[in-house]
């Protein structure tokens, strides 16, 4: 296998280095901020093309002689221009951001999932541009609500910023923010993100197609990158609305009397203060509740080949009723990263990071008093090569080395209360990966991206690992039909740094490309991905109260194979675009409960989850709207996604709580002139599946509900309409206005649908009335809001 | 560590309950649940009471019927019941209204009993064992204020002594003026029942018969202290858990499912029987509420 691998590469290699070739090579930025640009096309004389990197950087080989250079990025104004090449030159372009004043044409970049001449499909980019020109969910623009919008995402439930892409459970999402991995992207329960959509300049969603480059999760790559900060001018903005604030400030580092700082830097920040109306209700007068966080990011140029980038995040939530209750919890990151070009052809980026979401419960109830505390810390280095060998032909390589430490939690008692201090053991494990991807073109019609990923997952010591009865931790009992818990009959101590169980695996992907003609091209990917992590809990959409369980003894690595396939057409000059895709996915031990889990504060997970097999298909079509005074999206994503677990549902497959079979979003920006922009979306989906009870049967003196079925019934569809209006400054003014209305018709979505006993309330007790009701619990209704943003 | 969760669960639903605030509709009318065929329940067990005894021991049969229906549970009255330790059986007369009972079974200490049912042409059967439960070493009233997680009033309270070096399981139940009294409350699972898994040994002071259950000066308050077995233990806290559940799953309970039952279908497995027959030693105190 290597071998081969070896010999191709060393053909194409000795194929490309055969001609006489000269490189031409640079940076593409943004001309008011010198904001690096990632994704912008470099075409050379209508044939030959390569796109900037995340860094803004491009190469590409060429014969020698003069050639057409067109620079082209949506929303900016292209460059054409005549190089004549006689040796390897280095080339920096500067984009304008197309003006309206100078366009009567409008351009919105929309989302850009429909590239024609890509090889990468299942991918969707979106900039914050068009992410703040969306309606706001609740006041507040954002970053996940938005990707909810795209085909084959959907969200787990109105107020949640979980996400389920391609039938996965939202733990099977990669979250990178600047390449830091966070945990938890949930503000005030998930009704916000944690990414500042002010500094946030673009994300990538991966759903299918993932290549070597990432890994360990197993349904999507969310890439988030922050913005790098005004290398020319200070700047600052602020927002003011009813939800929360922001502010944000930048400029460049070391100007001294140049047009560009040899650095820049940004900081922003937020904080809602939606506790401030908690006075107004009686019963909520001690209550706190709010979120702030704070994005920094500086970089450097050392000199022309080297930078350095510095990026952290600090987020925390605060949830409090005084003297009763109170919850914090948050995740801080900090990136450092430095980027070199070693050549005209070869790219060396490597990262260390430092990543870590913690929670913390103060139980303040008089006696009992104590704290719960629980974290997961990650440390990485990510070093990667990348190898512009010619045009279209491009190797990257690196590894990807992952600590992780769990603290899965610890009691503490508070005001010298008589709780007893537990600790749960801390559990290790290292992660290493190398990777190889290759982009490969074979002829103007095909084009493949390749690539194979090795990882390697370690849970090392120390820590006791239980042995259990019959050496496993559950027994399926058929007869009973359930999984009888077994006796723990000793202990094993392992040390500090010893292995307790490792995993290999291989995680082969690959894509193929087949342009059609200049407007519509044919795709097909397959790809492995194996996650050593599993975030157990029920609730379908993410709360703070995560627990996330390392693969061992007890569990195994989880793992999908997806298979893709797509066509892409661009229409009337990249006025519209058109895809359709199709994707079949199998998951293997995927968790699920064992019926009557309890998990709080359980320190053995193993004996409260079963692992099975998941498959999951659909179709997913979209249809792009990118220039006019209307732009916008509509898109209708037809799926299933169902599981198979021992003991579950008789055995016998049953949708998984994230089946969605229909779901549709329409989405629409109206620029009505240079100050009034409006925006629309949305959205239906299908009923969730849920379990209702079939029937109901009495026992000590409690009416108790009787199911079937897991996943039986279903909710009622989905939907509701955002609506907003902006108001841009005049010519020399700076502030703007957005009012914007969630949920326009006030529809009660349904959040839960559940069965109890009707009980009456006589002296304060509330006594069962023996008979039975089903009650509907929605989130929000209609949310009229208005933020004001100045820029400075 | 019972304790920490009980809080810690009650807490997490204000939160959740602040959260949703006001947005919760009576939909009944408005869903149709799928109905399944019925399943035969049982109700009750086999009590060893010192304090007052039993003149008889009796359980109940009746079906299941569809969650929403107003009706009653309809009672079996053509079943065939007997109780054996072993060595003699016991049959279980009907008494009407799905009532099958016995006079001449007195339930011992450390005896397994198992129960048979025919019925419908098929035969059910199960077992559990009686477990001795220690006495009240004090039985006594206290007032409490109310907060927003309980009412104000008279709390029944107690101290026990948990043997040691044993497992012991305990149910507590609250009597007012002499009927059984039980509120769906989210922190039952924690509160009515409790394992010794940290306190083997240990006296138990002043501990809740049932913290939801006020008592009004003038009320003739009984609490009860049964040794259960640990198989009753987890039906009893999975059955609290599913019968307190408000519907917010922020504190991630488990998925709802069947509460699986000690009673097993010989014939057919799959057709099962809902409900627990269970043997438990009760501790018993009754006094009359004072200020």
């Amino acid at each position: 296998m290597k071998r081969t691998v070896f010999s191709i590469l060393f053909c194409i290699i000795h194929s490309v280095s055969a001609q006489r070739e000269y490189t031409i090579s640079g940076y593409v930025k943004e001309l008011s901020s010198g904001e690096a640009l990632f994704g912008v096309n470099v075409l050379i004389d209508g044939t030959l093309g390569t796109t900037t990197n995340e860094y803004g950087f491009y190469s590409i080989s060429l014969s020698g002689g003069p050639h057409t250079v067109v620079v082209s990025y949506l929303g900016f104004q292209t460059i054409s221009e005549e190089i004549t090449l006689d040796s390897d030159r280095r080339v920096n372009f500067d984009l304008r951001e197309e003006s309206n004043a100078l366009d009567e044409v409008v351009v919105t970049s929309s989302s850009k999932s429909n590239d024609v001449r890509s090889v990468e499909m299942s991918v969707a980019t979106l900039k914050t541009g068009i992410i703040k020109k969306l309606p706001p969910a609740i006041g507040e623009v954002d970053v996940l609500k938005s990707i909810q919008l795209l085909p084959g995402v959907s969200s787990v439930s109105e107020g949640s910023s979980g996400f389920n892409v391609r039938g996965g459970s939202s733990d099977q999402n990669l979250v990178l923010l600047d390449d830091a991995t966070i945990f938890n992207a949930s503000h005030l329960l998930g009704f916000f993100s944690v990414f500042n959509a002010d500094a946030v300049k673009d994300i990538k969603l991966y759903k299918g197609g993932i290549p070597a480059t990432f890994g360990g999760r197993l349904s999507s790559v969310l890439d988030i990158k922050q913005k790098e900060g005004n290398l020319k001018e200070f700047g600052g903005e602020l927002g003011i609305g009813l939800i929360s604030s922001r502010a944000l400030i930048e400029g460049p580092l070391a100007k001294g009397d140049q047009d560009e700082g040899r650095g820049s830097y940004l900081l922003a920040g937020r904080r809602s203060y939606i506790d401030l109306f908690a006075p107004l209700l009686e019963d909520l007068e001690d209550t706190q509740l709010y979120f702030y966080d704070i994005n920094l990011k500086v970089n450097y140029n050392l000199n022309d080949n080297n930078r350095l980038f510095l990026s952290g995040y600090f987020g925390q939530d605060k949830f409090a009723v005084e003297n009763i209750f109170g919850n914090t919890y948050g995740n801080s990151s900090a990136t450092l990263r430095w980027t070199s070009v070693l050549s005209d052809k070869l790219f060396l980026q490597a990262s260390g990071i430092f990543s870590d979401y913690n929670y913390e419960v103060d139980v303040l109830t008089s006696g009992t008093e104590f704290q719960w505390e629980s974290s997961i810390v990650n440390y990485n280095f990510k070093p990667r090569l990348s190898w512009f060998i010619s045009s279209g032909n491009t190797l990257k390589t690196g590894v990807d080395f992952t600590y992780y430490e769990f603290n899965p939690g610890e009691i503490s008692p508070l005001n010298n209360s008589n709780t007893t201090p537990q600790e749960f053991q801390e559990k290790f494990a290292l992660e290493t990966a190398p990777y190889i991807d290759f982009e490969q073109k074979i002829s103007e019609k095909l084009s493949l991206q390749y690539g194979l990923r090795l990882s390697f997952f370690q849970r090392i010591g120390e820590e006791l690992i239980p042995v259990y009865e019959n050496g496993e931790p559950l027994t399926y009992n058929p007869t009973l039909d359930l999984f009888e818990e077994n006796a723990v009959l000793s202990e094993t101590p392992f040390g500090s740094g010893d292995v307790i169980e490792s995993f290999t695996n291989l995680e082969p992907r690959a894509s193929a490309r087949f342009l059609w003609n200049e407007t519509s091209s044919l795709k097909a990917s397959y790809n492995r991905n194996y996650q050593y992590l599993h975030l157990i809990s029920n609730s379908a959409s993410a709360t703070p109260l995560d627990i996330w369980a390392p693969s061992g003894p007890f569990l195994e690595p989880q793992f999908s194979d997806q298979y893709a396939l797509g066509y892409f057409k661009t229409l009337k000059d990249n006025a519209f675009d058109f895809s359709v895709e199709a994707y079949y996915k199998d998951f293997r031990d995927i968790t699920d409960f064992v019926d009557g889990a309890d998990l709080l504060f359980e320190e053995a997970i193993e004996t409260q989850v079963v692992q099975g097999d998941g498959r999951a298909y659909g179709m997913e079509f979209q249809l792009n709207k990118n220039s006019g005074k209307l732009t916008g999206w509509l898109s209708y994503t037809l799926s299933r996604t169902e599981r198979q677990i021992l003991g579950i549902n008789n055995n016998e497959y049953y949708p998984a709580n994230n089946d969605q079979t229909h779901e549709v979003s329409l989405v629409g920006i109206y620029k009505l002139n240079d100050r009034w922009e409006f925006g629309a979306n949305f959205v239906y989906g299908s009923g969730r599946p849920v379990t209702f009870p079939t029937g109901k049967f009495e026992q000590e003196g409690l009416i108790v509900a009787d199911f079937d079925n897991r996943n039986g019934n279903r909710l009622p569809a989905f939907h509701r309409l955002d609506l907003s209006a902006t108001l841009n400054p005049k010519k020399g003014g700076n502030g703007t206005w957005i009012f914007s209305i969630a949920n326009a018709y006030n529809r009660q979505n349904a959040a839960t649908i559940f069965f109890r006993e009707r009980t009456q309330e006589i002296n304060d007790v509330d006594i069962p009335l023996g008979t039975t009701e089903a009650s509907k619990f929605s989130f929000l209704g209609i949310v009229p809001s208005v933020t004001y943003q100045f820029k400075f | 560590m019972e304790t920490i969760k009980r809080t810690f669960k009650r807490n997490i639903l204000a939160l959740g309950c602040i959260l949703v605030f006001a947005c919760e509709t009576d939909v009944t009318d408005d869903i149709d649940l799928a109905s399944s065929p019925p399943k035969l329940v049982i109700q009750g067990g086999l009590e060893r009471n010192v304090t007052s005894p039993l003149p008889q021991q009796q359980i109940r049969l009746t079906t299941t019927n569809d969650f929403l229906s107003d009706e009653p549970n309809p009672a079996v009255t053509e079943a065939l019941v007997s109780i054996t330790d072993g060595t003699t059986v016991w049959i279980m007369d009907h008494q009407g209204n799905g009532i099958y009972s016995n006079s001449d079974l007195s339930p011992q200490i450390d005896v397994t009993y198992t129960m048979t049912i025919v019925w419908d042409g098929e035969t059910y059967q199960g077992s559990d064992t009686l477990n001795e439960v220690p006495p009240f070493d004090r039985f006594f009233t206290e007032f409490e204020e109310g907060t927003i997680f309980s009412p104000e009033g008279y709390f029944l309270k107690f101290d026990t002594t948990d043997p040691a070096n044993i497992e012991n399981y305990y149910y507590y139940r609250a009597f007012r003026n002499g009927e059984f009294v039980i509120v769906p409350d989210p922190g039952n699972a924690q509160i009515l029942i409790a394992s010794d898994e940290f306190s083997d040994g240990q006296q138990i002071i002043g501990a809740d018969i049932n913290g939801e259950v006020p008592f009004q000066v003038g009320e003739r308050a009984t609490g009860q202290q049964l040794g259960i077995s640990e198989e009753y233990f987890n039906y009893l806290f999975q059955l609290f858990t599913q019968t307190g559940n408000t519907g917010i799953n922020f504190g991630g309970n488990p998925p709802p499912a069947t509460i699986r039952s000690n009673i097993i279908n010989l014939d057919t497995p799959s057709r099962r029987a809902v409900g627990f027959f269970y043997t438990a030693d009760v501790e018993e105190d009754t006094l009359t509420i004072t200020e």
